[in-house]
């Protein structure tokens, strides 16, 4: 359309009772002749965007009150299709539009088939993964073989008896048990396995 | 559909059979972490008691009988690694010179208090256990001594002090036995 409705839609909503403009009155002509153009499947090639929308919600508004009804020939395909189908008629219905009622229930159980086949998928790639876990074994035995003066161990072997003029001869013993004890790490650090037998 | 599921069965057979397979060689070894080595931890507790020692040492020298006793107190707050038996023997001698230490300064009963503590705590029998019951024999001698100089009102008392003093003489050599026996066993 022209830049004169353009701007009459652009333009402030008017009030219920205002007049019609002329330019509004001229709109309202040329839009009625598009609709009925349109009643007769005559509507014109070129239209604006707002009239081509307009006219698109007019026929949806005809069709949902039940005006629009098929053309002769569609409905009298589809029937023929239907009732060549019913009495179990070979070949595939010639319109192609129209799924068969019994096939389409047939397929109904596809969707919940190709979950039920994903999910078990899904259920043995776990399994596998579970099952094909690398197992970790810990050797208990190679801690038993450390060399016995490695290990934190009770120095009553080492003091022996305490007499009870030494009883509190304390420094003396600590000077003991800490050499002692130093041999050992000493030993296990120098050895070059780490603390490993 | 049919083939689906014969895939799906074939997949999970085949899992479990790999397994199985899998299953007598480890695919990851994993050598058990000693625990119970003489690391840097208990060598550096070891250490600072001993250091801690040596400090009570140069004060008792000195006849400073207080800060001995503060210094020797400060190896019963060490932190040794977590159930390192050394620390258990180490803790418990402390103890027994702390109590001598407090003896000599006239503290009996924190004394017996600090000698009944390590006891207490004690997890095993041990030759440092034994001395522990030696120094509580004689916190028993000192507490029948100053007993004796209250007259014979506290003649009660005494005979009892000297009667616990050799009992805790008799399980301290009830533990050295059973101790050097059981060390004889294992040699």
């Amino acid at each position: 359309m022209s830049t004169n409705d353009e701007d009459f839609l652009n333009d402030a909503i008017p009030e219920p009772d205002t007049e019609a403009t002329p330019s509004e009155r001229m709109h309202a002509r040329t839009f009625a002749d598009i609709i009925d153009k349109s009643l007769t499947n005559k509507t014109p090639a070129a239209m604006t965007a707002d009239d081509r929308a307009l006219v698109e919600v007019a026929t949806v508004i005809r069709a949902a009150n039940g005006k629009i009804g098929l053309a002769a020939e569609k409905q009298r395909s589809i029937i023929e299709d239907a009732l060549r189908q019913a009495i179990g008629g070979a070949g595939a219905p010639k319109s192609g539009a129209v799924t068969p009622i019994g096939k389409a229930k047939n397929r109904r159980w596809v969707p919940w088939a190709v979950t039920a086949v994903s999910t078990m998928i899904a259920a043995a790639a776990v399994l596998v993964l579970w099952l094909r876990a690398p197992k970790t074994i810990v050797q208990e035995h190679d801690v038993a073989k450390l060399p016995e003066t490695w290990r934190s161990r009770p120095v009553d072997p080492l003091i022996g008896p305490i007499a009870r003029e030494s009883a509190g001869d304390a420094s003396s013993r600590i000077d003991y048990i800490f050499a002692d004890r130093l041999d050992g790490y000493r030993d296990r650090r120098l050895s070059g396995r780490g603390g490993k037998p | 559909m049919k083939t689906w599921l014969m895939l799906i069965a074939l997949t999970v057979v085949g899992a479990c059979s790999t397994s199985d397979r899998d299953a007598s060689p480890p695919s990851q070894t994993k050598t058990a972490e000693p625990t119970d080595v003489i690391d840097e931890e208990l060598m550096v507790s070891l250490a600072q008691a001993k250091n801690f020692h040596r400090k009570a040492k140069v004060y008792m020298s000195d006849g400073n009988l207080v800060a001995a006793t503060a210094s020797v107190r400060q190896i019963l707050s060490l932190r040794f690694p977590k159930g390192a038996p050394e620390a258990d023997d180490v803790r418990l001698d402390a103890r027994a010179l702390l109590a001598k230490l407090l003896v000599s300064q006239n503290q009996i009963e924190e004394a017996m208090r600090t000698v009944d503590e390590g006891l207490a705590s004690s997890q095993r029998e041990s030759f440092f256990v034994a001395n522990l019951y030696t120094v509580q024999g004689e916190i028993h001698e000192a507490r029948a001594a100053v007993a004796e100089g209250e007259g014979d009102a506290a003649k009660t008392k005494v005979a009892e002090e000297r009667r616990a003093a050799i009992a805790s003489y008799d399980r301290s050599i009830q533990i050295n036995e059973k101790l050097q026996k059981q060390l004889v066993d294992e040699k």
